[in-house]
């Protein structure tokens, strides 16, 4: 199951950052899928230890709570580098060259506004709910088991401000294939036709059949 | 006309579910409030569309909207003061009681300050009787029977239920229901309103009818930049309302309370009652040692603890003096 | 201007950022904040002194849509889905699955195209995603159908369309989806999409086998296999029958007795299963952390949408903009269920351009309360209902309805996504060539389309036992 493949990279600065950057964000993506597998392996203990022992897990909704923004939220820049998040690319699948590389210029420039707003809404969350002064530095605790949530909060703002320094390669590169016209930019997730786009994910349950 | 809307207060109000008897005493606040300054002073009640339940208290905080309604045990440590009304076994009575003693409470500095950190102010309780248990299968009427049982119960509760073996298990009020139909919990505690609104009450077989361990407390609170923006005419308006909201809360709660019977009977739900014994046992484990705990750990983090505990008991003698 | 103003001015500019190319998590929080700011600053009367605090107020506000929607027991269960979909493929199963429903039902006319609908619906048990039902399919099912004979097309448009089978039968991302959306039960949903998954797969297969009988040298019988071969079939197969069952469990006990926990426990446990699975097929570490990240991947992209569309709506909670299109709806001078159909077909247009939890996502807050409005409202009971059924029941019907048709959009031109997979899986196969294959199933998911609305019954009588 190859990750998708449509980043292309040199030895320039840019495409060094990108791929110095890219083993940031797989280890952050591996992070979320281990919350995913550890949620699998906490429903056993909580079913077996219920059905069995007649000893519920205590808690287990809270720490469901708690592991949910690690596994829904933590890898988000992984999935904006390979270009994973989806869009309807009707327009952009008909330009090229320079005007497909504004188009993606201006959507990247407002996702990158939106993100840093956000990382300053998501910090203020998180802020509400940290007081250094209070047990556990705790000024919000889950409803079972008294859980602080200051630290599942904080996992959104630091998630998100790994995407915006990816945003911020992306409009480098883009802008740079603007300024010179580029055919085959680095560092940006090249555009797919919707059928390219199908035949990398069917590649990717190759050999697993 | 247009200079009047320019004028004109409008609140927004975040509650959740839908509305019950729960919610009634905001609605005729609004009512009250916008009769008294003649359609000036307005609110907009929304069930869930402008927070999450358990974010009350921060979408005040921001400022989104102007009022909201919480639970002190969705969070213990947004509210840590107020706890001491969901405490176990206070030994409230009667709604009248839960009204004087949450009020007092409201009113002491350390609430205050706590609320003002959210920059809320208090407005006014939503009293709760006593939640009482309902369950699935046979009836549970000694302590013995609590150990292992999976309870829908929050805050103070949840932590007596604890103490006798109970494990605490969290659904939203929401999906109740669902858990008690899938055998996620065994038992839920709610008061008779929530127990008819969330449907608990269909999937029961018994109702703890003299169980009485504790209540929730769910305050009503405002914003403390818009309240102090209102013209001293709209506060004056706000202000006067809220005993006469709790009235009507009180008689339409009360109605409810007097058809609850009927309702056990034809849903034909088993009304148990708990030995003095037992009851007595309960209180032994889950009482006293839980209200020192609770002081002890409220002290140390620089509360006022032994004074608010008093404070509910000095309330609750000063109530039934008159 | 009124906030509905705001409202209608906001959702076009959402899907013209959307068309734009936008990716459509990041479209839905942009327009939403920009909601947000909007309708704060409008209730300071546009004063520029008072925009910081308009902008500050909605920062906040959206900045506790990411974690506090996304912390919810219910939702675990779209990685939980998603994990299961991926470890499954190491666990061998689609092989097993396609070889058990040869060696058992290829001797019908039509042979190998029926079992290959009924192994797709076998491997929707297990896998909560139509796109990767169709490729894997495209790479076990299509050969052995062209060695007899077959033609190229039809043994495309056959995988094509037997992935999307996936998106009903529980496990089902989108379902859960759905319920989270409309805040209603996710058991009952999970539930409701088994007969209709099953009833789909009937009818295709009753459409493969017409064709086989009317058209010569149309899909030959498979015949001889003994009754050993077919038995020897069974074992490999069978995790994916513990896993139907535990999830149906865990939900719903059919023999009357408590169920056997929550949707969510039941899909970690299937999880599990197919994982020792797979850990027996030879999966080691490499390949598990691979799964890891192709599912945090996959997820992290269907959560993004969520709290992006989330921020939107929490917008269109402050703008009130839901029960204004459900005001004007219901004002409408025309039957409901034709407003019904009419939403129905709106559906099949937007999803011939749009990725299917993308365009539910998008479209449900604002459409999901006007169709309960049609019903007599959420909490109407079945005698007083436009539909003659009860508002839960209608969340549930309605739900499996837009499901189906957003699968039905998996094969239509011109974006058929699972068209695209299967043509990109087959060097041999243009896309134009699975398209004109999958023809005959566009009719058979009308019939059922239309079987479903007119006899409600098939969706609701298993969730209104639970
Ligand atoms: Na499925
Ligand atoms: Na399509």
């Amino acid at each position: 199951m190859a990750g998708h493949a449509s980043v292309l990279s040199d030895d320039s600065v840019l495409s060094r950052l990108d791929r110095g950057l890219e083993s940031v964000e797989r280890k952050m993506a591996f992070v979320s899928g281990l919350g995913a597998f550890a949620l699998m392996v906490l429903a056993v203990i909580s079913v077996s230890g219920r059905n069995l022992f007649n000893e519920p897990l205590r808690g287990y909704v809270d720490w469901i709570e708690a592991a949910m923004p690690l596994i829904a939220i933590f890898g988000i820049s992984y999935v904006q580098r390979t270009g994973g998040h989806i869009r309807m690319d009707i327009v952009v699948g008909a330009l090229k060259g320079r005007p497909l590389w504004l188009a993606e210029f201006l959507t990247t420039l407002a996702i990158l506004i939106l993100m840093v707003l956000l990382v300053w809404g998501t910090w203020a969350h998180f802020d509400r709910s940290f007081d250094m002064s209070k047990p556990n530095w705790s000024r919000d605790s889950s409803i079972d088991i008294g859980l602080p949530i200051w630290p599942a909060k904080l996992v959104v703002p630091v998630a998100f401000s790994v995407m915006c320094l990816r945003l911020v390669l992306q409009l480098w590169g883009y802008g740079r294939a603007f300024l010179l016209g580029l055919s085959e930019p680095v560092a940006v997730p090249m555009v797919l036709s919707a059928a390219e786009q199908a035949a990398l994910e069917a590649d990717q349950v190759q050999g697993h059949d | 006309t247009f200079v009047t809307e320019a004028a004109a207060t409008e609140w927004n109000v975040s509650v959740w579910g839908k509305r019950r008897a729960f919610t009634e005493h905001i609605h005729k606040l609004a009512d009250l409030v916008s009769e008294k300054t003649g359609g000036e002073f307005t609110m907009n009640i929304s069930y869930g569309g402008l927070s999450k339940n358990r974010e009350n208290l921060d979408g005040i905080s921001i400022g989104a909207f102007e009022m909201a309604q919480f639970c002190a045990g969705y969070h213990a440590d947004k509210n840590r003061a107020i706890t001491v009304l969901e405490l176990p076994f206070l030994g409230v009575a009667n709604l009248d009681e839960e009204v004087a003693v949450s009020h007092a409470i409201y009113a002491h500095p350390a609430v205050a300050d706590e609320m003002a950190q959210w920059n809320a102010k208090m407005l006014m309780t939503s009293p709760m009787p006593q939640y009482n248990l309902v369950g699935t299968g046979e009836p549970r009427d000694e302590l013995a029977e609590f150990d292992g049982m999976r309870v829908r119960a929050t805050g103070g509760l949840g932590k007596a239920f604890s103490a006798v073996g109970g494990v605490p298990t969290s659904v939203t009020s929401s999906e109740a229901y669902q858990a008690m139909e899938s055998g996620v919990v065994d038992t839920v505690a709610f008061a008779q309103h929530a127990h008819l609104s969330f449907g608990t009450i269909n999937q029961a077989a018994w109702w703890t009818a003299n169980l009485n361990p504790g209540t929730v407390n769910c305050p009503v609170v405002v914003n403390i930049d818009a309240y102090e923006s209102l013209s001293d005419a709209e506060r004056e308006a706000l202000d006067s309302s809220v005993p006469e909201a709790i009235d009507y809360y009180l008689s339409n709660y009360g109605a409810l309370l007097q058809r609850w019977d009927e309702v056990l009977a034809e849903k034909n739900v088993t009304k148990v009652m708990i030995s003095d014994e037992e009851l007595a046992k309960f209180k032994d484990v889950a009482g006293k040692p839980i209200h020192d705990a609770w002081i002890a750990e409220m002290s140390a983090q620089g509360l006022p603890a032994q004074e608010l505990y008093d404070l509910v008991f000095k309330t609750l003698e000063d109530t039934r003096a008159n | 201007m009124d906030s509905i103003e705001i409202g209608l001015w906001v959702t076009g500019g959402m899907f013209l950022l959307v068309v734009l190319g936008m990716r459509v998590a990041f479209a839905a929080a942009f327009a939403g904040l920009v909601g947000l700011i909007w309708i704060f600053w409008a209730k300071k009367g546009y004063d520029p002194e008072d925009f910081t605090w308009a902008l500050t107020v909605a920062v906040k506000t959206a900045g506790q849509v990411p974690h506090g929607k996304v912390s919810s027991q219910a939702l675990s269960l779209i990685p939980t889905f998603i994990l299961i979909g991926y470890l499954a493929y190491y666990a061998g199963l689609t092989r097993a699955l396609f070889e058990a429903a040869k060696r058992w039902i290829a001797w019908v006319p039509g042979g190998l195209a029926v079992s290959t609908v009924f192994a797709t619906a076998g491997f929707a048990a297990v896998s909560g995603a139509s796109v990767a039902t169709a490729a894997v399919f495209a790479r076990i099912a299509i050969p052995e159908m062209l060695k007899v004979g077959y033609d190229k097309r039809f043994a495309a448009g056959v995988v094509a369309a037997g992935g999307t089978l996936a998106s009903l039968i529980p496990p089902s991302a989108i379902l859960v989806i759905y319920a989270i959306i409309v805040e209603q039960d996710v058991g009952k949903l999970l539930l409701a999409g088994f007969i209709p998954g099953m009833f789909s797969a009937v009818i295709y297969a009753g459409l493969i086998i017409g064709l086989a009988l009317v058209l010569p040298n149309f899909g030959p019988p498979v015949k001889g296999f003994t009754w050993k071969q077919r038995f020897a079939s069974l074992p490999p197969a069978l995790p994916i029958v513990a896993v139907v069952v535990i999830i149906i469990f865990f939900v719903y006990n059919p023999f009357g007795g408590d169920a056997w926990g929550t949707p969510t426990e039941g899909g970690a446990i299937g999880a599990f299963i197919v994982f020792l699975m797979a850990v027996f097929r030879g999966m080691r570490l490499p390949e598990l952390k691979d799964a890891l990240i192709e599912t945090a991947k996959l997820s992290i992209m269907i959560f993004s949408i969520i709290w992006g569309v989330l921020i939107y709506v929490r917008f269109l909670g402050f703008a009130d903009l839901p029960t204004a299109f459900s005001d004007w709806i219901n004002s409408l001078p025309y039957s409901p269920m034709l407003i019904l159909i009419c939403i129905l077909l709106g559906y099949a247009v937007l999803g011939m351009f749009m990725d299917a939890i993308g365009m539910l996502l998008l479209t449900l807050p604002v459409v999901y309360p006007a169709v309960m409005a049609l019903n007599g409202g959420e909490m109407v009971s079945a005698a007083d209902s436009t539909f003659g059924m009860s508002g839960p029941m209608c969340a549930v019907w309605f739900g499996i309805l837009v499901v189906k048709m957003a699968e039905f959009c998996l094969i239509t031109p011109p974006i058929g996504l699972n068209c695209f997979v299967v043509a990109g899986v087959r060097p041999d196969l243009t896309v134009q060539d699975v398209f004109r294959g999958v023809t005959p199933f566009f009719i058979a998911d009308a019939v059922t389309i239309a079987l479903l609305v007119a006899f409600p019954a098939i969706v609701l009588w298993l969730p209104s036992l639970a």
